[in-house]
């Protein structure tokens, strides 16, 4: 499969501290890739690296075939991000929201109107467009946290915990969205730290510990090297390569 | 240059919608302004000249019953009348004892009670606008009543021509109610208006206080991310900041607009001779307000210390500036620390265009400050903005 994505040796300091060290994965082009880790492992700095938002302090990422370091623009073009925070504007209609976003991606104010309704449509939001997000429940305002990522048409998806604290139901919503934009062909790069929700969404994972990747292969691959693959569950490994102790 | 302009026109459409719903803002930037307007020229009004020396030093050359009447007057309105030489009054204005008095020259009386001109004369040292407004506007009340006097005294002429008017007799006859309200104006027919200063002052007030609280939507912007969100689209940092400060901006182009009107129509302000100028120095202190906004969103770190120094800014900036008293009142280390301040120039050149008549070359200056001012916040919110929330 061909690789999409492929971090070579990110690292990134805050005052002295290696919030992310030496982290080299590959993400494959239509795949969804999970990034697990505890509370401050560095999925979300990992994330603002990749996605052009932060400078590495040292490595390079290569998306599409253009370096985050000296081609940020032509990465920006490629990805769209959805921030661990409801990244919006409560004040708006969430079709406002998207119409900004989109038309400051580039799209003219009718693309952005048209490109809104079909993302309001893939995030089952149709009905409810026009209302203010500030009224919406918090699954819904993390679906059009999610739309807004989608305005651009992303081939790479950045999804940072985007289930955080919302109703099983609009959860099952976000996984059948992101499996639909799978199938449509976007690649995505998932972090929770649900183990259950990357067992069953992800192609492959990669498991994150005090700012280094600890692992990374698929769901079944993981569980094999800890004990049965049926009977293991993707817990198990996580505590068994993060180990048991308390993170903040 | 285009995606420039382009990303900070749809960031400033886009604050501006999310302005409009926000009731709160709507009332602090144009409701509260008028409010403050409407009850200061009020109480003002029932209260006589702000700027009112309560003694006023009166020089004449003579004993007369129209001056006497026109002393008691002015005490009823609550002057005390200092009677000097013309001399005494000279020296007193010199060693600065005084700033100025009203001079009424020989053959007053006379002139009044046959009819024919009069004059007072206003006599001021060197640079006291403030003295020099409430003397005129003294003159022109005492003017007022004198003129009726004189019709008077024309008419009676008219009909018994054969016998010298009695001034005595005719005052008498005329019993002129006491100068309870003074008219303070400047020169010709102005009135002089209470809201000429009070608007322009709660509009500056306001103006930079709708602006600064607007610092915390930016800071609100970067906490939540959608800066950063932007940023990951290839929005530029001037970008931004050039949008925040066209919402700005515009925002305040709104307060002038509603204000002004307000003022004109409602509180019947006279922009004074040069209107353009009015306009231009209420432009140029929006842009300062906006420039100021975005600086203080990008210098601190969350959405308290934005609102805590916005309102600490506005609140102590306001007063030092003339807002809330007009300056040409104020102490003297008061006017030279109004010079610190954008307000304080503002509201220095509203008080000279509005108040004493001043043409837009001699406001130059304030202009000048207030665009350096703008300049000063501009480049330091360029310098130091950030995309990304300090954790
Ligand atoms: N802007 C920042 N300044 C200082 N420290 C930071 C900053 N962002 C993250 N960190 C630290 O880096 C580490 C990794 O954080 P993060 O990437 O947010 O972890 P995760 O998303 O996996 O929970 C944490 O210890 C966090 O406190
Ligand atoms: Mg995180």
């Amino acid at each position: 499969m061909e690789t999409y994505l492929e971090a070579e040796g990110l690292t990134k300091y805050f005052d002295g501290v290696a919030a992310v060290e030496d982290v080299s994965f590959v993400i494959r082009r239509k795949e969804i890739f999970g990034l697990l880790g505890p509370n401050g492992a560095g999925k979300t700095t990992t994330i603002r690296m990749l996605s052009t938002v932060l400078a590495p302090d040292a490595g390079d990422v290569c998306v599409g075939g253009h370096s985050v370091v000296r081609e940020g623009d032509e990465v920006r073009k490629r990805i769209g991000i959805c921030p661990q925070e409801l990244a919006l504007y409560p004040e708006l209609s969430a079709v406002d929201n998207l119409v900004f976003f989109g038309r400051m991606a580039g799209l003219s104010g009718r693309e952005a109107t048209a490109r809104a309704r079909a993302v309001l449509a893939g995030v089952g939001l149709e009905a409810r467009g026009n209302e203010v997000v500030k009224k919406y429940s918090g699954g819904m305002q993390r679906r059009v946290n999610i739309g807004i990522a989608l305005m651009n048409r992303p081939e790479l998806l950045f999804l940072d915990e985007p289930t955080v604290g919302i109703d099983p139901q609009s959860r099952n919503h976000i996984f059948e969205t992101v499996l639909a934009l799978r199938a449509e062909g976007t690649t995505v790069l998932y972090t929770t730290h649900y183990m259950e929700e990357a067992d069953r969404l992800c192609d492959r994972i990669g498991v994150m510990d005090r700012g280094r990747i600890v692992a990374v292969d698929t769901p079944a691959e993981l569980k094999r090297q800890v004990g049965d693959p049926d009977q293991t569950t993707l817990e198990e490994v996580f505590l068994h390569l993060t180990g048991r102790s308390l993170r903040d | 240059m285009i995606t420039f302009f382009r990303h900070a026109f749809i960031l400033a459409a886009k604050d501006t919608r999310i302005f409009w719903r926000d009731r709160f803002g709507l009332v602090l930037a144009f409701l509260f302004p008028l409010l403050f307007a409407f009850a200061f020229s009020h109480a003002l009004e029932d209260g006589g000249p702000p700027a009112a020396a309560p003694r006023l030093t009166v020089v004449a050359h003579e004993q007369h019953g129209v001056l006497r009447e026109i002393w008691a007057g002015l005490a009823a309105s609550g002057w005390a009348v200092d009677e000097r030489t013309r001399q005494e009054a000279v020296d007193a204005v010199e060693n600065g004892e005084i700033e100025g008095f009203l001079l009424f020259p020989e053959g007053f009386s006379t002139s009044v009670t046959t009819g024919g001109e009069t004059r007072i004369h206003v006599v001021v040292s060197g640079n006291h606008p403030a003295a020099e407004a409430v003397l005129q506007g003294v003159a022109r009340a005492v003017g007022g009543r004198v003129e009726t006097l004189a019709l008077a005294a024309r008419a009676v002429g008219a009909l018994r021509p054969a016998r010298p008017p009695d001034a005595e007799a005719m005052l008498e006859a005329l019993r002129l109610p006491p100068l309870t309200s003074l008219e303070v104006t400047r020169t010709g027919q102005r009135r002089y208006n209470p809201a000429n200063f009070t608007l322009p002052g709660y509009l500056t007030m306001f103006v930079f206080f709708a602006a600064a609280l607007g610092a915390g939507a930016i800071v609100r912007e970067r906490q939540t991310r959608t800066l950063e969100r932007l940023m990951s689209t290839g929005v530029r940092a001037p970008s931004i900041l050039a949008g925040k400060f066209l919402s700005g901006a515009g925002r305040g182009v709104a307060q002038l607009a509603v204000l002004w009107t307000v003022g004109v129509l409602g509180l019947s302000m006279d922009l004074g001779a040069s209107p353009g100028a009015v306009v231009v120095v209420s432009l140029l202190f929006v842009l300062v307000s906006a420039a100021f906004g975005v600086m203080l969103a990008v210098m601190v770190d969350n959405l308290r210390s934005a609102a805590t120094i916005g309102v600490f800014a506005s609140l102590t900036l306001a007063p030092l500036g003339g807002c809330w008293w007009p300056l040409f009142i104020a102490p003297e280390w008061l006017q030279v620390l109004a010079r610190l301040t954008p307000h304080g120039w503002a509201n220095d050149a509203f008080n000279r265009l509005m108040l004493f008549g001043a043409s837009a070359s001699d406001v130059a200056p304030a202009m000048l400050a207030l665009v350096m001012f703008a300049s000063v916040f501009g480049a330091i919110a360029l310098l130091r903005f950030r995309f990304s929330p300090p954790i």
